[in-house]
């Protein structure tokens, strides 16, 4: 219960900061993935309805909070969550170099989804140079903010108190 | 059968609820939109109330402690008396070229509502802020936004306490302009920004005969829209290079949008006339 109640606020608490984060121009205009990484990190560390869960509430922060119509993060992290969820037992989760590489690729994913999205619908013009730029932009964002986010929620699991006593009950 | 098989079902769900995300109409993705900024625009509040106490205090720390409170009453002041006296450079303006209609001529005051700037854009890909008023103080869709600096662009997504302000420099933005030296006129759209994070934007549409200058203002000439979304005479930003379009019909021109650089605490909603504003 604790933990699903730091999930929400864990999830909740990345929207906040990613909104704060400052767009990298020299990468594009991408943003550090703060989502992105919290669905990852749940889809590699949980099962699948809990997965279902972070994603559902992750797209609707990530799209409800964007301008336009919902889309490029309802298409992107369910299947990113369904994606790292069902390898997540042929993969040493909590490893350096296992974050870094799903964080890069899960952000790049993430952009290009939203990047044909955008290209299909007009609402951003699209210029190839430039959204080849956000994706390698994206993906090394990705690269430092999974391992900062998993980090972050597994101290702060730990520091939750332990359940004490179950006795006769 | 079908429904025995767990994963078509998944899939189809799955589909279903895609192609009602994407094909719902606006107004209902709107709506469910205003709900989450409702939702969250308390802590989006909260977290920029922090956020600018922080700034202060650093200021404080830094010497130049009372200064901030003052400076703000004064950009604050400074943009009412701007206002004022575009209005009344508009009306002399007026005066001059069309004595003959006089009295045809109403010029409108527009009301200004001072809102704070609660939150940025979340994913980088719209050059966007969200302010921390909206239709329950007078806020609409399409309303002019501004600050000291000048234009800042317009509100697009209002629900009842926060709306989304699309910046100048955001490629969706237009805003019809002229040259205020030479009156030539334009438009101004935004180009993003660039791989310095400066934000861009180009003017189009200019007449090939004018004789543009790097420097000139570029200000709002108060006929975007049927309502006349942007008022007359809110200062854009200045020209940084010109040149003749493919056609060689027209020229353009690369302005900065001087408001949109190192945005800002607060803006100022440029309301309806008729509208009354709360204190």
């Amino acid at each position: 219960m604790m933990k699903q109640v730091l999930m929400f606020a864990g999830i909740a608490t990345g929207a906040l900061v990613q909104q704060f984060l400052p767009a990298w121009p020299m990468f594009g205009g991408a943003k550090s993935p703060v989502m992105v990484a919290f669905v990852v990190y749940y889809a590699l560390h949980r099962e699948e309805r809990a997965m279902w869960v972070a994603v559902v509430l992750a797209v609707l922060l990530q799209d409800g909070l964007d301008p336009g119509p919902f889309g490029p993060a309802l298409l992107a992290f369910p299947i990113l969550g369904k994606a790292a969820n069902r390898i997540r037992f042929e993969i040493f989760a909590d490893g350096m170099v296992t974050q870094v590489i799903f964080g890069a690729l899960a952000a790049m994913a993430a952009t290009l989804v939203a990047t044909l999205v955008y290209a299909l619908n007009g609402e951003r013009p699209f210029h190839f140079g430039y959204a080849l730029l956000r994706i390698i932009g994206s993906g090394l964002l990705g690269m430092a903010t999974l391992p900062l986010v998993s980090r972050a929620v597994n101290q702060l699991e730990a520091a939750l108190p332990k359940r004490k006593g179950y006795g006769w009950q | 059968m079908f429904f025995r098989n767990r994963k078509l079902v998944y899939i189809a769900a799955a589909s279903v609820l895609l192609v009602v995300a994407f094909v719902l109409p606006s107004s209902c993705s709107r709506k469910g939109k205003g709900v989450v900024r409702e939702v969250v625009a308390p802590a989006e509040r909260g977290t920029s109330g922090l956020g600018q106490r922080l700034s202060e205090a650093a200021a404080a720390i830094r010497g130049i402690g009372g200064a901030v409170e003052k400076n703000r009453e004064l950009s604050h002041e400074l943009v009412r008396v701007q206002a004022e006296l575009n209005q009344l450079r508009d009306v002399e303006a007026e005066n001059v070229r069309l004595s003959r209609a006089l009295d045809f001529y109403k010029p409108r005051n527009h009301a200004m509502i001072p809102c704070d700037v609660v939150s940025r854009n979340i994913s980088g890909w719209w050059n966007t802020v969200r302010i921390g008023k909206g239709s329950a103080d007078g806020i609409g869709e399409n309303h002019a936004v501004i600050s000291p600096d000048g234009l800042v662009g317009k509100t697009t997504e209002v629900s009842a306490h926060t709306s989304e302000v699309l910046l100048v420099c955001d490629p969706a933005c237009r805003v019809s302009a002229k040259i205020e030296r030479i009156n030539a006129f334009g438009l101004v759209r935004g180009m993003g920004a660039n791989l310095k994070g400066h934000p861009k934007a180009r003017m189009d549409f200019i007449n090939k005969d004018a004789d543009i200058r790097v420097g000139d203002e570029v200000v709002s000439s108060g006929l975007s829209g049927t309502r006349g979304v942007f008022p007359k005479g809110v200062h854009i930003g200045y020209i940084e290079k010109v040149y003749r379009d493919q056609s060689g019909l027209f020229q353009s021109a690369e302005i900065a949008p001087r408001a949109t650089i190192g945005l800002l605490d607060y803006v100022f909603v440029v309301s309806d006339p008729a509208l009354e504003v709360k204190p």
